[in-house]
């Protein structure tokens, strides 16, 4: 196992007419040895050119990626001791399963076998390999379950089937490093969270160094030791899945962890008033005069009667209800606001009724203006 | 959907009529390669009609003809055929081999100058053969290849450039994660090609070999150009052997029993390979 280092890389296209287009820019980046570090965003934001850097398989226009210590920026992928599971799998349709789990090990065997062929006149060496191989792939699949599929092809297999196959060919060659690039992403949601556990118990007993990619925020809180979150070619912010929930670094950050997201208003603060289109409550005072966005999370949003003092106006707009929870959509001055509360305080709601909401004012965040506007509080 | 009687009458009709066309040559062929030399000839000439069936068949012409076939009975056929296998084994493999190369070159190498060499080799397509036949043969006799079947077999090393457009577009449906997961798997590009893309070719290689066995096993121009010595002929060249110097065709019917006979692995290869093939023929038409 290994450690990755990442010392602001970067990525630039060549873009239309001689144009660069910089896809991603300026990531730092340690990830410790058999640490899980989830690279997550919005589709676009550079997190699978990132990951695709650190195999090998695009080229690294900027800064200096380190795989255990050594910089491997012009080493290429084979070179690189890491594995790399597909979101399509790219399992090799004309071999069987267990051919598939072998085929890496086969490859590095023929240069290898060559040479101690070369120097010793062995031959006994390379059915030992084979020997070798085969229980390699033998151990894989019991450690996976493949073990009735060793014969079949990939496609005939079911999607679950195959995503298992692909984990079973990464882990097969033990590499320093294994990449995941939205490996869950066609599977269907019930096999999607039964998958991400087994991945989560695999990763504590292999004790890998994982950088695993996805889009799926959930996904991400519930595997990451470390997440890192991306938008336009940066990084947002790089912490716990548990921090970036509690304290995200920006506004950005704080709209794309949590479901549902988190509310952001944008409004003004002044001695302890957040205030915005002319309706104010009541915040922590450490906020200077400024202008500013709040963000609170649904369930830190109360429900109170209309027109209550304290409170800013609304009228329900949707009511979806979960089973133990409920999710409330209130239209007010301060525009779509979500608010999820226990079902049975939910009960009595109705489409069509006018409430009043407030916050709980020791949870709100506060945000410099813009889109990434960094965090005040 | 149900069709009136008289729509079906015309279908078969029409259907009946077509394969009718088809088979009429290989029918007369084979029935001309079984006459006595009298009749055969007067069916030659119009001068009497040909029976369905014929009333005598003459089984001996066959063995006749693979005796007269050359300039050494026996041995000449031996030789022709050998000649012709020899050709056309290595025109496949070549073909096959270079076309799917450069065809995975141009569909998963990024170069400069990738397209305009692309189009310039699809070019070459629209060239007609006798164009370059003069040229060609002054370039291959000043390499003292005349009368070897260098001339024949060495191009096809060189692709062609339709089966190189066929592989090309193949493979560029290939997801290109296989390649990225092969590379990340420890293979260059050349075993990339070797072990992941001509496996996964299947369809179109079926094509690009029959076509090209069909089109080198049948091909009399280049042989009678290129090899000029009795031993060196293909069949092709030898079937013209039965006919004389001004074109009279005396022994028709030898000249028949061997074209039955050249034709045979055509259409042997044919359904070996229909399955293949046809699936590569429909492959494109419908995704996935």
């Amino acid at each position: 196992m290994a450690t990755v280092k990442l010392t602001k890389v970067g990525k630039v296209y060549e873009g239309p007419q001689g144009s660069a287009v910089r896809a991603v820019e300026e990531v730092d980046l340690a990830i410790a040895d058999g640490e899980f570090c989830v690279l997550v965003g919005p589709s676009g934001c550079g997190k699978s050119t990132t990951l695709r850097m650190i195999a090998g398989l695009e080229e690294i226009s900027e800064g200096v990626l380190e795989i255990d210590g050594r910089k491997v920026n012009d080493v290429p992928a084979k070179d690189r001791d890491i594995a790399f599971v597909f979101q399509n799998y790219a399992l090799y349709p004309h071999l069987t399963v267990a051919e598939n789990i072998a085929f890496g090990l086969e490859t590095r065997r023929t240069h290898r076998s060559a040479l101690v062929a070369a120097v010793s006149g062995a031959s006994g060496a390379r059915a030992d390999e084979s020997a070798r191989i085969r229980e390699r792939v033998a151990e894989v699949s019991r450690t996976l379950g493949l073990d009735p599929l060793l014969a079949r092809y990939p496609r005939e297999l079911s999607g679950g089937q195959r995503q298992r196959v692909a984990v079973g060919r990464a882990i097969a060659r033990d590499p320093k490093v294994f990449l995941f690039d939205e490996p869950l992403s066609n599977l269907d949601a019930r096999l999607r969270i039964e998958t991400r556990t087994e991945l989560r118990m695999l990763h504590r007993r292999l004790a890998a160094t994982i950088v695993y990619v996805t889009h799926d925020q959930e996904e991400a809180m519930t595997l990451a030791d470390r997440l890192v979150v991306m938008h336009k070619g940066r990084v947002q912010q790089n912490a716990s899945a548990q921090e970036c929930y509690e304290r995200p670094a920006n506004r950005f950050v704080a709209g794309f962890i949590g479901t549902p997201p988190m509310n952001i208003v944008d409004g003004r603060a002044e001695a302890g008033v957040f205030t915005a289109n002319g309706v104010g409550l009541p915040v922590a005072p450490s906020i200077g005069a400024c202008p500013c966005a709040a963000g609170f999370r649904p369930d830190r949003v109360r429900l109170t009667a209309p027109n209550s003092t304290g409170s800013v106006a609304a009228t329900v707009a949707a009511v979806e209800r979960l089973g133990d929870r409920t999710d409330i959509a209130l239209d007010s001055v301060w525009g779509r606001v979500i608010a999820r509360l226990d079902a049975d305080l939910a009960a009595h709601v109705r489409e069509g009724d006018a409430v009043g909401f407030t916050f709980e004012a020791t949870h709100a965040h506060f945000f410099e203006p813009g889109e990434c506007g960094k965090r005040m509080n | 959907m149900k069709r009136s009687p008289l729509w079906n009458a015309l279908l078969w009709f029409v259907l009946v009529m077509g394969t009718a066309a088809f088979v009429f040559p290989l029918w007369w062929m084979a029935v001309v390669s079984l006459e006595t030399p009298e009749r055969a000839e007067a069916a030659v000439t119009g001068s009497a009609g040909l029976s369905l069936v014929p009333p005598n068949p003459q089984f001996g012409n066959y063995a006749e003809a693979i005796r007269e076939t050359g300039s050494t009975p026996w041995m000449g056929f031996v030789d022709a055929l050998a000649n012709s296998i020899v050709v056309t084994v290595l025109v496949v493999i070549g073909t096959v081999l270079s076309s799917s190369a450069v065809g995975y070159a141009f569909a998963r190498l990024r170069f400069r100058g990738r397209t305009p060499v692309f189009l310039v080799m699809l070019g070459t397509m629209m060239l007609p053969g006798q164009v370059t036949m003069i040229p060609l043969f002054l370039l291959f006799r000043e390499f003292g290849w005349i009368d070897s079947i260098l001339p024949l077999v060495v191009p096809a090393f060189f692709g062609n450039a339709f089966f190189i457009f066929m592989y090309r577009q193949f493979i560029a449906q290939i997801p290109e994660s296989l390649v990225e997961a092969a590379r990340v798997d420890g293979l260059g590009h050349l075993a990339i090609w070797w072990r992941i893309i001509l496996p996964l070719c299947r369809p179109v290689t079926a094509i690009c070999a029959v076509f090209t066995f069909i089109g080198t096993w049948n091909d009399f121009l280049a042989p009678l150009i290129y090899l000029h010595s009795d031993e060196s002929a293909t069949l092709a060249v030898a079937l013209n052997g039965f006919k004389n110097q001004y074109g009279g065709l005396e022994d028709v019917h030898l000249l028949m029993a061997l074209s039955v006979l050249t034709m045979i692995p055509c259409i042997v290869l044919f359904i070996a390979a229909q399955k293949t093939f046809v699936e590569g023929l429909a492959r494109g038409a419908v995704k996935g």
